[in-house]
């Protein structure tokens, strides 16, 4: 298989990963949050500094990842549980940014703008993933595990109860369920599905700098599973498929490499606009925003 | 799903499938010419540099420099009768195309000795993935301190902003007495790296510091400069990345009528509009600059050849002179040793008082070259050797 | 201590800028009851368009400030018109509206960096900045005028809200749409009248800025969220909220890193937005 494919392969089941598990909470349970792009960098950097520094091995790097994005998701989760609607959306923003500007600033930590390079690509299994094809098997594994999690998820009592959250919180709370925790609940795991991606992403560029992780990114997640359609996970994986392939197919028409990297993002706001405008569910979805 | 929708998904999939491979198909052929002519015409040389984005500017010469290099060598007959050729990939100035450019070299193009990163930050993300896969990486213009002894497979010769650092920390504190300085630093890695090394060498020297940084989208300084300045610095060390940046801090520095002494980071000495502009505020500031000699027969040779074939001066002829060396260098290790990535990296550390533009090159165990930077400082407006 | 006055100074300057962007957004949003980030944008398309005029094609800057303010609220009036309009007609949630202003701003973000690219440009040089001293703190014509202008456009906002048949019109709209429409006032024209204001102002905010240091692309998001965080801050549809806040903001990132570091500002803009969301979500005046 050509590695250029192998290299798109890679990077759709990483981003497919984040749309699946934003999806969990935005879609499903109506939470528009844009930290998104934070989590998915504590994932990253955690496992960063860890193998580089501290020499853990890819699975309990990755484990830590997740930990870390969960107790960060707890705080800033609890937090945002106050906020409601549009503030909601606007608090996260803010948090994103916090965050951001943490990776920045506290060079010891996180080496600053310089970035982490040098992350080793994980063996496992007895498989040697510097080859690519290796890590995409990896890759595609966890993709695999975390949609087999979103999917128990959503099919059970649960996840009714997340889309009932969505629709109407006040009827459920006057029920007797508990949507602060329920809210919670499922921001959290988001997260740490989150951290996931961020430690595949970390191994396989082998170098991660704060710039990946800013509210443009967090804007990018969202156009993925509005185009792909809200609360409806295969479309997420659409969703991602399609807009990791078009900056290539932007490429393939003929665009100088940095009018390429601007008509990207220009399709990307204008795909949100038309989807707004005409077909708000998406390509798939099952909830119209 | 309804049948629209089945319809619409399937279209999707249907494109996006077709495109992925024809994209992936015209890809492979733009990456991989040198598939069609058999292995062992010519020796693979690969180039990563900035092509676009903030450091285009530099990265355009510098391929031309590098194509020039090669088409005179090949023309001469080449390295043991073989051609060399370039396989460019861009960069773009940041670690994670650096790093993906260098994966793309290597794994698809199979390269023994790649010339780059430009950036440092291009250079300190490809070389863990030289060195696992035993490719000699070159940089001709990285000036990180932290890439100094970084890696077997890493050298350069274009001096660690260590030297500046130092240079800039032993003029400031024990020429102009300046024992208290403040820094406006910018946050990103180039510039970083000469704070770093100012800092180290200022403080052991007793000098104190005291330091404010700043995003490369902050438009603000005022309350940064304000409070820099009332703690009564003996002078202001103005570190940052590109000489625009260094102007918008001119400029609020001039707006709250301060004039104190200044420190600058190499790239700014050198540009003449930012200089001429500010130049009552640049009045006696300090510099340190990778010195060229016009007196050299190869630099001179460069320059009239670069102004016949392109028509226009050589640009940023510190580098120019840099990286027409690296391409001679890559062809005497080439004939020294053979195409092989791990031979190239041990001979880059025998390199002594080799001939080059740069004057004679000797490049130490850690990869670094001996070479230094030398003070200078501002004068009406033009950057001028430093005198007491 | 000689070095408050300047930081006062500084914080009166930024606030300005922030209570111009806040103002103009809270106007809208007491028409249009949902975020919209496009009002970023039109500070890109004001500060791009004088660039334009001034720098490229050597009209006199009078003219051309005049001109960039009229397309860029122009460009929101239009905006209004093709796009809200219709999510409106279709009852669409403000979510949706939110996520189409933000597909517009990356567009129109986008579109600039393809006509300009991402550099950096500046037009502080082309103009003489007279330097003014008050005591030992220093600030520029530019600054002076950004000041100003803020008050100039607070008093005639509120003016124009609380004398003419407009501004009456407008608060009966933010009030309750529905009963605004059934008491005959035509809700879809005056609401891209707001637009045009607003937008309009939005834009000056570029050109002031264009002049004080410089504009490039991306310069639309940061400019917003300060207006955001503001216009929260000093209560959602509140214009004196949004005046008010806009000061306390400017004086809390400016004051802030006297004793934290300079780069951690931002991260103090939105440590006082959550604070404010938390403890008094309704801001300081509450509508």
């Amino acid at each position: 298989m050509p590695a250029y494919l192998i290299h798109l392969a890679i990077l759709f089941s990483i981003y497919a990963i984040l749309a699946l598990s934003l999806n969990l909470i935005f879609g499903y349970t109506g939470l528009m949050s844009l930290a998104h792009a934070a989590f998915f960098g504590i994932g990253a950097y955690t496992v960063a500094i860890l193998t580089t520094r501290y020499n853990f091995n890819f699975l309990s790097a990755t484990l830590a990842g997740i930990i870390a994005a969960i107790i960060l998701a707890a705080l800033i989760g609890f937090v945002l549980s106050k906020f409601k609607g549009d503030y909601y959306t606007l608090g996260s923003l803010g948090f994103n940014f916090i965050i951001f500007a943490t990776m920045l600033n506290l060079q010891n930590l996180t080496n600053g703008p310089l970035g982490i390079p040098g992350i080793p690509r994980p063996n496992f299994f007895g498989l040697d993933s510097s080859i690519d094809f290796n890590f995409l098997l990896l890759s595609t594994c966890c993709l695999l595990l975390v949609y087999l999690i979103c999917r128990f998820i959503v099919n059970s009592s649960f996840g009714r109860a997340l889309k009932a959250i969505r629709e109407d919180e006040q009827a459920l709370e006057i029920f007797g369920y508990n949507v602060r925790n329920f809210k919670f609940l499922v921001f959290v795991i988001s997260a740490g599905l989150a951290a996931i991606a961020g430690s595949l992403f970390a191994c396989f560029i082998t170098y991660i700098d704060p710039t990946t992780f800013g509210s443009n990114e967090s804007v990018f997640l969202w156009s993925i599973i509005i185009l792909g359609g809200l609360a409806n996970l295969r479309g997420s994986l659409l969703g991602a498929l399609f807009l990791i392939l078009l900056p290539e197919a932007l490429r393939f028409v003929g665009f100088p490499e940095n009018v390429a990297a601007q008509m990207r993002q220009l399709v990307y706001g204008l795909l949100l606009v038309i989807l707004m405008m005409y077909r708000p569910q998406g390509l798939m979805g099952e909830y119209k925003l | 799903m309804n049948n629209t929708t089945k319809w619409i998904v399937g279209v999707v999939i249907a494109a996006l499938v077709v495109w992925g491979l024809v994209a992936a198909n015209k890809n492979k052929n733009q990456r991989n010419p040198a598939q069609k002519t058999v292995m062992g015409d010519t020796y693979k040389v690969g180039v990563m540099l900035p092509l676009t984005g903030d450091a285009a500017s530099y990265g355009e010469p510098a391929r031309n420099i590098y194509q020039l290099a090669v088409d005179e060598i090949n023309a001469a007959g080449g390295v043991n009768s073989k051609k060399l050729e370039l396989i460019v990939e861009d960069s773009k100035c940041n670690g994670k195309d650096g790093a993906n450019a260098a994966q793309k070299l290597i794994s698809v193009n199979k390269v023994q000795v790649i010339i780059g990163g430009f950036c440092s930050s291009e250079s300190l993300a490809a070389t863990p993935i030289a060195e696992a896969n035993k490719v000699a990486l070159f940089s001709p213009g990285s000036s990180s301190p932290k890439l100094t002894g970084v890696s077997h497979f890493f050298f350069r010769n274009y001096p660690s902003d260590a030297s500046q650092g130092a240079v800039l920390a032993d003029v400031a504190y024990n020429k102009k007495s300046w024992k208290k300085v403040a820094m406006m630093q910018e946050q990103t890695d180039y510039a970083l790296g000469i704070n770093s090394a100012f800092s180290a060498k200022f403080k052991s020297l007793g000098g104190t510091l005291v330091n404010e940084e700043f995003a490369t989208s902050a438009t603000d300084f005022r309350s940064q400069l304000t409070k820099l300045k009332s703690q009564n610095p003996d002078a202001l060390f103005l570190d940052t990345q590109t000489p625009a940046s260094a102007a918008r801090v001119l400029k609020q520095i001039q707006d709250l009528k301060w004039k104190p002494h200044l420190i600058v980071s190499d790239i700014l000495p050198p540009d003449t509009a930012t200089v001429e502009l500010y130049k009552d505020l640049l009045e006696g500031a300090l510099g340190a600059e990778v010195g060229t000699d016009a007196t050299n027969p190869k630099f001179s040779h460069l320059q009239e050849a670069y102004k016949s074939k392109f028509n226009v001066d050589l640009p940023f002829a510190t580098y120019g002179q840099t990286e027409y060396d690296a391409v001679y260098m890559v062809k005497a290790a080439i004939m020294a040793v053979g195409y092989d990535g791990q031979k190239i990296a041990d001979w880059s550390r025998t390199v002594k008082d080799w001939e080059g533009a740069t004057g004679k090159i000797t490049i130490g165990a850690d990869g670094d070259p001996l070479s230094r930077h030398s003070p200078v400082m501002i004068q009406n407006g033009k950057m001028v050797p430093f005198a007491e | 201590m000689t070095i408050v006055p300047q930081l006062i100074v500084n914080s009166l300057f930024a606030g300005s800028v922030y209570a111009l962007m806040a103002m103009s957004f809270t106007l809208i949003f007491g028409a249009t009851k949902f975020f919209n980030f496009v009002h970023g944008s039109f500070t890109v398309i004001g500060g791009y368009a004088v660039f334009y005029l001034v720098e490229r094609l050597a009209w006199p800057i009078y003219i051309a400030i005049i001109l960039s303010i009229i397309v860029a609220g122009g460009v929101g009036f239009i905006l209004d018109k093709t796009v809200n309009l219709p999510l409106r007609k279709k009852k669409s949630t403000n979510t949706v509206k939110l996520v189409a202003s933000l597909g517009l701003f990356i567009v129109i973000q986008a579109f600039v960096a393809i006509l300009f690219t991402s550099q950096f440009q500046t037009l502080s040089n082309t103009i003489e900045q007279k330097i003014y001293q008050i005591g030992s703190a220093v600030f520029t014509q530019t600054q002076a005028v950004m000041f100003v202008s803020a008050i100039v456009v607070f008093f005639g906002i509120m003016l124009l809200l609380k004398f003419t048949l407009f501004g009456k019109a407008v608060n009966a709209l933010s009030d309750d749409e529905e009963v605004a429409k059934i008491v005959g006032i035509n809700t879809d024209k005056i609401i891209s009248y707001v637009f045009f204001i607003g937008a309009a102002i939005s834009g000056w905010v570029g050109i002031l800025v264009a002049y004080d240091t410089g504009i490039e692309p991306t310069m639309g998001l940061g400019a917003l969220l300060k207006g955001i965080i503001a216009a929260v801050v000093g209560g959602m549809g509140s214009v004196p909220g949004a005046f008010l806040g806009a000061f306390l903001l400017g004086f809390a990132e400016n004051f802030g890193i006297w004793k934290i570091n300079g780069e951690w500002k931002d991260a103090i803009a939105f440590g006082l937005l959550i604070i404010f969301l938390l403890f008094r979500p309704q801001g300081i005046i509450k509508k």
